[in-house]
């Protein structure tokens, strides 16, 4: 009689098992099978009544049935608890476009960070990166640099003066002489900093920055000049950049040149950045003049130099397409915004 | 520095174009700006002869024209008032496109077909002065002997190409026609011509230059001084192939003699002066300097002062040129002239740019001069002006001429070493191209072994040694030579070691966590205006601001003393073009001096400088000045600094809501809330809150050393305390009280309440503690924590008089 009762309780449960639409009624399934007083704690507790040569059988037969129905109301819980996380995600479903009020940062200023990158890749080259007074002598920004007074040279700058013998630097190279006296050759430096002319229109800021730089060794020449702005535009600019060297005309260098650097928003075909020509006038240079080594105290017959020096607004201006130079300095939050 | 095609051609037999021959003049260094065609808008348009005019049938204000153009007769009609029967005018036909913009087309007028337009001298682009008739209004009546048919550009001599080249300042020889005329023959490697300098004299006249002026020069800047003298002078219209060379490069042509002054200025760089000799007092010529007291009215018709750093020419009494920069009226050539005494004179260039800046006067007689013009130039500049004189017979060339020189300039010889040459470029150039491009260029050059002798001529002032002659040698080589120089970097050279700038470094880290926080990053002007130590309240050494002599505007005028004003104008402007919630900041320099006017230069100090301007600070007190607290610290912690806070002294800084940061006993420092008064002077808000750093002292200070303690593996123990004390005992001494009290068992103490009410007590507050004790060894029992708590009170109560709340 217990088995084929047993095996009626199995289906009965296992049928109120599968019909259990909650977590709630499954838990009265298992209470009713396997509570304390449940029936197949029940017949486990019939085991007593039976006769010994009996029991085997029936306990088997109960394992099996506790087995099976605790099968199934695990499987019918974990299918109550897959419904309950599926239906909690999907209500706590978010917009995921909606904006984020963390992480907001602000902005490097591009001429700053145009010093760094090529400041980096200078002291990369073996290069010292140096500065120099923003107030200067006439000595030092021009009588040093092979520029005498009233010599015709110095029409090519407007210069801020402060007093006969003081004035705002015109140009970085000033701080090539004040280097020269201090340091001893073999020696590269680079010095970036502000300048000032004289000059203000819409492609011309009264104060503007520049990179300067100094090479003194005894066996400089013009084509370590050409290998090292090679590597420097190529670094900044992107490898498919070259540059070209026109003749030009410093007073503190000779030979001196203008370096042209393919256009990098065009790779030399022809924009309206570099007006068709593919090519942008980007910086002066050459082999610095015996006579300015021979000034600050260096041998001229022993060492040579290469220097150079260029524009730093225009090479931020050209790396972040700006167009006009004032909106450098105005510091418009809207303007330093697209830094990012 | 403008020449035209036509003129090189005088000295230089050019088959290359206009375009290549710019193109190989700016790879050379004479950087050509511009190639203007004269002729651009004057195709299609032709010499043609009126034969007959009509009345237009159906407007009474036009005729009808039948013009004779030379392989045809077309009809124009037009509504000219001045064309007649007969009259050789200007004729534009269809195709053309006249400078003002006017393109020409068949077109019906009222019915009748008309093939062109009549044209003034206006529509040719030309002036009363380059041609007669020009200037009328109404139609451009040429000659009557003028070819019909032909060209207008041929027939008015205005088919020139125009070259506007910049001249370096190394090269005033060649800011004339000749030198670059130099130039083309030494790019193409073709002959000059010689220059005729040869002129008609009457051999039977007895009269000398001495009958006509005597010359004296007393004043070291003049370096040379010749006279001549011509009667005779007509003084008329220059002809068409001179006023077409001076049209061509913009100097208006105005009689024979000012003409001829000015081509010979333009040709061979030597400024002449043309006198009137019946107006020189005592037919005498003094060089001198000026004297304080003298007056001249010069050719612009202002009158200036002079004094002794002005060198003029003068007559026996007055002063009649400021030499070398401008002429007088009281001896200049004027309509009634009939004898003239010409000048070709050089002068010091320093005296000349000294002059011309001080009466700010610019001539393109004072251009050259403070170029620099060589004393061999006046010779070849005097002769070719008689020599002109001579070819347009306008005047009597008078025996012998008057030379005055202190200077002699002659060919020098240098010598250069071929290898030295190929060193300093880095190429291999072959010492006999060296040598034909010395030679092309005039520099006659012989070698001997690795020396190349080159005799450099005397025009040729630039040239001093082998880094000048490689010049030479690479600029006529071309610079294309490193086009494809792959060259290992820095082969021959000692390896250096590339440093940073330490504060450039340190400046780096900063201004990546500024930016982290939400800052923009500023590049102000460093140059302010005037006021700016006013509007900060200045009172120290930074109200000596240091002036420009010569700026620009007002508005940058001085050098900034202080980074404040950067920050406040930069919020201000931020705010005015509606951007909120401002946090910005720049690392830039202060321009310090205790002296004014400056005797030396000043300090330049180094600075990092935060402004924020929040809306949302305005609801929470202190927290504006909370929030840029922790920004300074966060700065501060970056480096090894040791600092303490005391109440700030900046002018421009809240009294009560700002602090200085002080290091070795110095001021490195201030943060803090604007001062009301700044804020209203800026016109910005009052919660705006700033701070300054002085980086040059950070940036002195060893690198931050961090050492790492152990952490205890024993449970750290929290205890809170409130503490009731007097308002003016500072956070800073209570948790130095705290720390200190706890001993070796202290591990981490910060204040997380601070409280004010009536129940507190006045002028008092309550603040609570959160301490953190710890040990390495062992877990801490209660009652070693209640003997640290109770040590902590007592001090708290014994030193302030402090009780637990």
């Amino acid at each position: 009689m217990l088995l084929d009762e047993l095996v009626k309780i199995k289906e009965d449960l296992l049928k109120e098992i599968q019909s259990a639409s909650s977590q709630k009624e499954l838990n009265d399934v298992r209470i009713k099978a396997l509570g304390k007083s449940g029936l197949i704690t029940s017949a486990s507790k019939g085991m007593r009544d039976v006769s010994p040569e009996d029991r085997p059988k029936l306990g088997a037969l109960i394992n099996e049935v506790r087995t099976a129905i605790e099968q199934a109301l695990q499987v019918k819980g974990e299918k109550f608890e897959q419904e309950a996380l599926n239906k909690r995600l999907e209500e706590e479903k978010i917009d995921i476009t909606e904006p984020s009020k963390f992480g907001k940062v602000g902005a490097l200023h591009p001429i700053p960070d145009v010093i760094d990158r090529l400041t980096d890749i200078c002291v990369d080259m073996g290069f010292s990166v140096v500065e120099g007074p923003e107030i200067e002598t006439d000595y030092y920004n021009f009588e040093a640099m092979n520029i005498p007074k009233n010599h015709p040279s110095r029409d090519m700058q407007d210069t801020f003066f402060i007093t006969d013998e003081i004035l705002l630097r015109s140009q970085t190279s000033a701080v090539q002489a004040r280097e020269m006296e201090k340091r001893k050759p073999p020696f590269k430096i680079v010095c970036p900093g502000k300048t000032y002319r004289n000059d203000s229109d819409a492609t011309h800021s009264p104060i503007f920055h520049q990179l300067e730089g100094l090479v003194v060794d005894e066996n400089i020449s013009m084509a370590d000049l050409k290998s090292m702005l090679t590597i420097l535009m190529k670094r900044l600019y992107g490898e498919d950049t070259m540059i070209r060297f026109r003749p030009s005309f410093f007073p503190f260098t000779e030979p001196s040149i203008e370096v042209d650097v393919s256009c990098p928003n065009c790779h030399g075909k022809g924009c309206n950045i570099c007006k068709g020509s593919g090519m942008l006038e980007l910086l002066g240079a050459g082999v610095v003049n015996p006579k300015v080594l021979e000034m600050s105290g260096i041998d001229s017959k022993k060492y040579r130099g290469f220097a150079f020096g260029f524009g730093l607004d225009r090479t931020a201006m050209i790396l972040n397409s700006i167009s006009n130079i004032k909106s450098l300095y105005k510091n418009d939050i809207r303007f330093l915004n697209q830094m990012k | 520095m403008k020449v035209t095609y036509n003129w090189l051609k005088d000295f230089v037999n050019i088959t290359a174009s206009p375009e290549d021959m710019a193109k190989r003049l700016t790879s050379a260094g004479m950087e050509v700006e511009e190639i203007i065609y004269q002729n651009e808008h004057l195709h299609d348009v032709v010499v043609g002869r009126i034969l007959k005019i009509e009345k237009h049938p159906q407007a009474d204000k036009l005729v009808v024209c039948q013009v004779d153009i030379g392989k045809e007769i077309t009809q124009i009609i037009t509504a000219a008032t001045n064309v007649f029967e007969g009259a050789v005018v200007p004729v534009s036909l269809p195709g053309a496109d006249l400078v003002n913009g006017v393109k020409i087309q068949k077109a019906k007028m009222r019915g009748i077909e008309s093939c062109g337009m009549f044209c003034s001298g206006e529509e040719l682009g030309i002036d009363e002065n380059y041609f007669e008739g020009a200037g009328v209004n109404g139609i451009l009546i040429l000659p009557s002997d003028m070819k019909v048919g032909q060209p207008i550009d041929k027939a008015l001599q205005l088919d020139d190409v125009i070259f506007d080249i910049n001249i370096t300042p190394n090269r005033a020889d060649c800011m004339s026609v000749i030198g670059i005329a130099r130039e083309v023959c030494a790019l193409y490697g073709l002959y000059m011509r010689k220059v005729n300098l040869s002129y008609d004299i009457d051999v039977y006249a007895k009269d000398t230059v001495r009958d006509y002026v005597n010359v004296k020069v007393t004043t070291p800047n003049c370096f040379r001084y010749m006279a001549a003298a011509v009667t005779d002078v007509k003084i008329e219209r220059s002809p068409l192939w001179m006023r077409a060379r001076l049209n061509a490069v913009g100097i208006k042509p105005i009689n024979t003699l000012v003409d001829i002054t000015n081509y010979v200025l333009i040709e061979m760089g030597q400024p002449l002066h043309a006198f009137d000799q019946e107006l020189i007092g005592g037919s005498q010529i003094n060089v001198r300097q000026a004297k304080s007291g003298e007056k001249i009215e010069v050719l612009n018709h202002n009158t200036y002062d002079l004094d002794e750093d002005i060198m003029v020419i003068a007559d026996s009494e007055k002063p009649m040129v400021i030499a070398g920069v401008i002429g007088g009226t009281n001896s200049c050539i004027n309509d009634n002239t009939k004898k003239c005494v010409l000048e070709s004179a050089v002068f010091d260039l320093k005296s000349i740019r000294i002059t011309s800046r001080r009466i700010g006067v610019r001539t393109d007689s004072s251009a050259r001069y403070s170029k620099g013009v060589n004393v061999a130039n006046a010779e070849m500049g005097m002769l070719r002006a008689l020599h002109l004189i001579s070819r347009i017979k306008c005047g009597k060339i008078v025996r012998g001429m008057i030379d005055i020189a202190s200077q002699k300039n002659e060919a020098r010889k240098i010598v250069v070493s071929v290898k030295l040459i190929n060193d300093i470029l880095g190429l291999q150039i072959a010492s006999k191209d060296m040598l034909t491009i010395l030679n092309n260029l005039g520099i006659e050059s012989t070698i001997a072994g690795d020396k190349i002798t080159c005799i450099v001529p005397p025009y040729r002032e630039d040239l001093e040694n082998d880094y000048d002659i490689a010049e030479e040698v690479i600029r006529l080589y071309g610079y294309d030579a490193y086009d494809n120089v792959d060259y290992e970097l820095f082969k021959n050279s000692a390896v250096t070691e590339g440093l940073h700038h330490p504060r450039l470094l340190m400046e780096r880290q900063f201004r990546n966590a500024l930016v982290t926080n939400g800052f923009y990053e500023n590049v102000s002007y460093t140059l302010v205006p005037s006021d700016m130590a006013d509007k900060l309240l200045l009172t120290d050494e930074r109200k000596n601001l240091i002036r420009i002599a010569n700026p620009i505007s007002e508005d940058i005028s001085c050098m900034r003393t202080s980074m404040a004003h950067s920050m406040f104008t930069n919020i201000a402007y931020n705010l005015s073009v509606g951007n909120h919630n401002l946090r910005i900041f720049e690392c830039g320099r202060v321009y310090l001096t205790d002296t004014l006017p400056l005797e030396k230069l000043p300090t330049e100090k180094d600075m990092i400088a935060l402004a924020v301007c929040e809306e949302t600070f305005k609801t929470v007190k202190n927290m504006n000045f909370n929030f840029i607290k922790g920004m300074v610290e966060m700065i501060l912690n970056k480096t090894s600094v040791d600092y303490k806070l005391v109440r700030s002294k900046q002018p421009y800084l809240h009294p009560g809501i700002s602090a200085d940061i002080i290091a070795d006993g110095k001021l490195i420092g201030s943060f803090g809330q604007i001062h009301p008064v700044v804020a209203k002077n800026y016109d910005i808000p009052d919660y705006v809150v700033y701070a300054e750093i002085d980086d040059d002292y950070l940036a002195s200070l060893p690198v931050k050393k961090i050492e790492a303690k152990e952490i205890s593996k024993y449970p750290i123990v929290e205890r809170d305390l409130a503490i009731v004390v007097d308002e003016k005992i500072t956070a800073a001494e209570m948790l130095d009280t705290v720390k200190s009290s706890c001993g070796k068992l202290f591990y981490d103490a910060n204040i997380f309440d601070i409280y004010r009410s009536q129940s507190v007590g006045e002028n008092k507050k309550s603040i609570a503690f959160k301490i953190k004790l710890s040990d390495m060894n062992k877990t801490l029992t209660d009652e070693e924590v209640n003997k640290v708590v109770q040590k902590i009170v007592k001090t708290f109560s014994y030193k302030y008089g402090a009780s637990l709340r």
